[in-house]
């Protein structure tokens, strides 16, 4: 605080020398040892001041920044760090998520933790009354949830409609009615409000995330399945009851005006009374009163959902909504026209035109549209993926049209159109394309609209896939520096698409450095994802030193097979995978490791292929063991492989073996070839 | 001398907070550009596959497209001459290949001091592989064999000479797509090409970009017309409702996203009331009607009724010498604390008087 006093006191101290300069010298006039300021920006005008003596100075208007500018400067400096988790994640070291699963997990305990906390505190506000901050902080203090006001009277009413107390509050609009008094229009207006938005349902309590995500995933799901009518009943599985208390009220209501009407509908709407919201509305037409565009939207929306019509029919009724918005003077919105084409969505093939229309109807009349608006044509027109002949070219237009663009919220489903885009792109393999739906995320805080965690890895996933099938493998692989795992963690296909292309332009050094990400991302049990790799590295011969580094990876997978049998009942270890391992192992030199996995595939009772075997007796030749050759054989034998036999003549021919080794060879082909009609059709490699 | 010694330490003072605040925007604006180019390179990337500059990375790689096509289809023939130009292709590239090469051990490993001979026959070579309009495509790649051979003799650098026989099989390629390849790539490989070329062929450059009509343009619904909506309807005040506010709160929640570092935490923070509000100086929750400072410190305005000089007067001086250091009060205590002063020796007058001071 002194330090504070001492600002203002040299401020003081250097104005009060310039104003009462002229007039005498003041108790500091003669003081210019006073601290000197650098950066003087209003010099000259001072001097100006001086020299015609003028003793009035043009004191600058202090500038007031909004509160937060500092940080937000601040905070524009700090760059993604493409080596850590995201910001959000970064926490003990031992509770950082290496895997998507883990993310979500961690995000939701942070969250139900704070809902927690806030729970007990809101539910026992008496325990947490101190108030230790100094200036005081209202957010941390417990909300009242209870109402105040004992009485029976409107105030009380009031404020349980503000508290969102559905059931207290119709009470207490009964307990009113039989005490005579009559509630205010406004009042009952707000009762309707409550009781349409949610439905004559208490709202859930504060469990926004949870209920949101819940939602979300059922969106999802019905978005994948294309199953719109599952989704309508999971999503509002709070329906609209008949005579139910909105219904009641309403009809006791002694006047009504628009707003009762209005609210009734959309409530009806927004809980799928799809009929009695269009009947509603030709009562209020028959009252003489004007819906607002709220309404209509909700209308619009009821029209479109309605069953057993055609969708020229559903088109047709639209329309005469829109005619009859025009003639009420009712200005369209944003929302009316984005309603209009999340419900054209559902007409599939006929909606296309008139969903063009709609669109070209609301840049005509002036309604900026958002990003959902571009989602649903989006969706519309890339409705059936499999037809990729006649695919529609309108996502160049729209992707012309938004570059370089940025946007704000204006409808809920904003976040899904970057997420689409990105599907579209890579559907139609176009790479270029992609980049410039990245290119938008990017610019601005577009990147805000990328939705929610499940979404973001969807859009990468897809965008990362189509790197991995179009771009050069050193791009693909800044990329992939780039972009995990700071951005988003791989799924497993996702590395399988990397390994491909990494096979495709012939980079297979990576692939243990893949692993070793692959492992740290949580993919350690993916069978299909080391089957690619273990297949990937034993394909072909490489030079020495990436064959040792491939048998240390192989080596590594091993152990994951072998932590596996010990974790789960069911040890299951596919015959590609031990030949690949053994050959790497072979190929590598480690020739001890390789000879035990001849082992496990006796005791996992699986075969092995030709192509190895013959590279364990070119092993065995390189180091002119004949005993090993014979053991070679031997298990062939056992196997009753066909190959047994080449395997036996090639002994005879390379090696230098003994009487005793000739006879028993000559044992050992001679059973097979008994065996070999029988085994003929079990084996297959 | 004097002069100038003051209005240096008074413009500072009133300069001081502008030129922080200006430096502030400065750091912004840097960053913000920082930004845009942070968001550049992405674009950068795509770029650099497309543009010339790059040409040896992206022809290095068509390059390995087409002779990974021709590793089974081509004959010994064949695989002679396309040998330069592979053999003239870095290592690493060499090691792509290196299948390829095992097969030509036993070619012809000198290179003969022109190319033309060995390209033609390799244009050929390829002409014969793409079996697409064989004549058209030998022939241009003739055409631009001799427009390189001009360059090839001068720089006899086998730089130039890559990167000419570079662009000629990477051009080979583009004029090949419309047809059907053979294969012997990973499956999903052959999908994606295949799925290109459709694509390819669908959407000609031309039909793509400028040709094709706009679809976002055309024929409307006609319902609504500009006038109507856009002229301003008696708007009557009503307090939101339930509806509005909830529509709201979803919209919020549309761009919500986890923190990006910990400068938007602290944001969040200020913003819930959690944290001290910057910039930290002596102002923080000191509201007083929007005054200024100056209006703290300036105080001698107040002290027009006073004698010009005298004991009063410099009493006075002191007294709002005094307040203007005061950080505690406001402006309208320091005020009412001169008022006290003004009435207290206006009641005082006689005493004063008498000892021969005069207040007026």
């Amino acid at each position: 605080m002194a330090a504070v006093a001492a600002r203002r006191w040299l401020r003081f101290r250097c104005k009060v020398c310039l104003t009462l300069t002229g007039q005498r010298a003041g108790p500091c006039g003669q003081a210019p040892n006073c601290r000197f300021y650098s950066g003087s920006a209003t010099v000259p005008k001072v001097e100006r001041a001086n020299v015609t003596g003028i003793e009035e100075v043009v004191i600058p208007r202090k500038k007031t920044w909004d509160k937060v500018a500092v940080l937000q400067a601040l905070a524009s400096t700090v760059n993604r760090d493409t080596t850590a988790a995201p910001y959000a994640f970064q926490d003990d070291p031992y509770l950082i998520p290496t895997s998507s699963l883990e993310s979500r997990s961690f995000l939701l305990a942070k969250k139900s933790g704070e809902n927690a906390a806030k729970y007990i505190i809101n539910s026992h506000p008496k325990y947490f009354q101190k108030d230790i901050a100094e200036p005081h902080i209202p957010c941390l203090m417990p909300e009242y949830f209870e109402p105040q006001i004992e009485d029976i009277s409107e105030a009380a009413l009031r404020e349980r409609i503000k508290l969102k107390k559905v059931k207290a509050s119709v009470d207490m609009f009964d307990q009113l009615l039989q005490a005579g008094t009559t509630v205010s229009l406004e009042t009952s207006n707000s009762l309707l409000d409550l009781l349409c938005y949610y439905g004559d349902k208490e709202p859930s309590t504060d469990n926004h995330f949870q209920q949101s995500e819940k939602s979300e995933e059922l969106e999802e799901a019905a978005e994948e399945n294309n199953e719109k009518p599952k989704k309508a009943n999971h999503q509002f599985g709070n329906l609209w009851r008949p005579e139910n208390n909105a219904e009641r009220i309403f009809a006791l209501m002694p006047e009504k005006n628009s707003h009762s009407y209005c609210t009734m509908i959309r409530g009806m709407v927004k809980h799928r009374a799809l009929v009695q919201a269009l009947n509603l509305y030709t009562e209020l037409l028959n009252n003489k009163l004007h819906a607002d565009v709220y309404t209509f939207n909700a209308l619009i929306e009821a029209t479109a959902l309605s069953a057993h019509e055609k969708p020229e029919d559903k088109w047709n009724n639209i329309l005469e909504l829109l005619k009859q918005m025009a003639a009420q003077k009712v200005k369209p919105n944003l929302q009316t026209f984005n309603t209009i084409l999340k419900c054209l969505r559902r007409f599939h093939a006929f909606g296309k035109v008139p969903a063009l229309q709609t669109f070209r109807e609301m840049k005509a009349i002036g309604i900026e549209p958002s990003l959902a608006t571009y989602h649903y044509l989006i969706q519309l027109f890339y409705h059936h993926e499999n037809h990729s002949k006649g695919s529609s070219l309108i996502i160049y237009d729209i992707m012309n049209e938004l570059t370089g663009r940025k946007f704000s919220p204006r409808d809920p489903d904003d976040d899904m159109f970057f997420q689409s885009a990105m599907r579209v792109c890579s559907f139609l393999r176009d790479l270029e394309l992609a980049y410039q739906v990245h290119g938008l995320l990017n610019t601005g805080d577009n990147w805000k609209f990328i939705g929610p965690d499940h979404r973001r890895n969807f859009y990468y996933s897809k965008f990362f896939s189509l790197l991995c099938l179009m771009e050069q493998i050193d791009v693909t692989l800044k990329w992939y520096k780039d972009l995990i795992p700071s951005v988003f963690f791989p799924r497993s296909q996702t590395l399988i698409d990397l390994l491909q292309a990494l096979d495709v332009a012939n980079r297979l050094e990576v692939i243990p450095q893949i692993w070793k990400d692959s492992k740290e991302y949580g993919h350690t049990f993916r069978s299909d994802l080391k089957e690619e790799i273990l297949m990937l590295m034993a394909r072909d011969q490489h030079p020495p030193e990436l064959q040792v580094a491939f048998a240390n990876c192989a080596a590594d997978i091993k152990s994951t097979y072998e932590s596996q049998d010990g974790r789960q009942a069911a040890p299951e270890w596919p015959a590609n995978s031990l030949n690949s391992i053994a050959v790497l192992f072979l190929r590598a030199g480690r020739t001890q490791e390789a000879w035990k996995m001849l082992g496990l595939f006796k005791k996992h009772n699986k075969i092995p292929g030709n192509k190895l075997l013959n590279e364990f007796m070119d092993s065995a030749k390189a180091s002119s063991s004949p005993a090993q050759a014979i053991e070679i054989v031997k298990l062939a034998g056992t196997f009753s492989l066909p190959i047994c036999e080449d395997l036996a003549r090639r002994v005879m021919a390379d090696f230098a073996i003994s009487q005793e080794q000739k006879e028993a060879l000559g044992n050992l082909t001679s059973l097979t070839t008994d065996s070999d009609s029988d085994s003929d059709t079990s084996e297959g490699k | 001398m004097v002069w100038a010694a003051r209005n240096a330490l008074l413009i500072p003072v009133v300069a001081g907070t502008k030129n922080n605040v200006q430096r502030n925007f400065g750091t912004n604006s840097v960053n913000y550009s920082k930004k845009d180019e942070q968001s550049a390179p992405t674009h950068g990337i795509s770029k650099e596959t497309e543009s010339q500059e790059s040409v040896k990375e992206n022809t290095k790689k068509d390059l390995l497209d087409i002779i990974k096509g021709m590793k089974i289809e081509l004959s010994t023939v064949n695989v002679q001459t396309t040998k330069p130009s592979s053999r003239r292709q870095r290592k690493s590239v060499e090691a792509t290949i290196g299948s390829l090469q095992k097969t030509l051990e036993d070619a012809p490993k000198k290179r003969t001091k022109s190319v033309s001979p060995e390209l033609e026959a390799a244009a050929s070579a390829v002409a014969d592989f793409l079996r697409f309009d064989k004549q058209t495509t030998k022939s241009e790649l003739l055409r631009q064999l001799q427009q390189h051979e001009e360059v090839s003799k001068t720089q006899k650098d086998g730089e130039r000479t890559k990167i000419s026989v570079s662009n000629i099989i990477s051009d080979m390629k583009v004029a090949k797509s419309a047809t059907g390849r053979v294969s012997t790539r990973p499956v999903h490989q052959i999908q994606f090409d295949e799925g290109t070329d459709s694509l390819m062929g669908q959407k000609t450059d031309d039909l793509k970009k400028s040709l094709r009509k706009n679809m976002l343009k055309g024929k409307r619904l006609n319902i609504f017309y500009l006038k109507t909506v856009t002229e301003e309807a008696p708007k009557t005040e009503t307090a939101p409702s339930l509806w509005d506010v909830e529509f709201a709160k979803q919209l919020a929640m549309v761009n919500e996203q986890p923190l990006q570092n910990g400068f938007a935490e602290m944001i969040q923070w200020t913003k819930e009331g959690k944290l001290w509000e910057f910039p930290i100086d002596n102002e923080a929750g000191f509201d007083d009607d929007g005054s200024e400072f100056h209006e703290h410190v300036f105080l001698d305005k107040h002290l027009k009724d006073f004698p010009k000089q005298g004991p009063i007067r410099h009493f006075m001086e002191l007294v709002t010498c005094g307040l203007s250091k005061n950080p505690y009060l406001s402006v309208k205590q320091k005020i009412e604390h001169i008022e006290w002063f003004r009435n207290y020796f206006n009641e005082k007058q006689d005493i004063l008087k008498e000892s021969g001071i005069r207040l007026n």
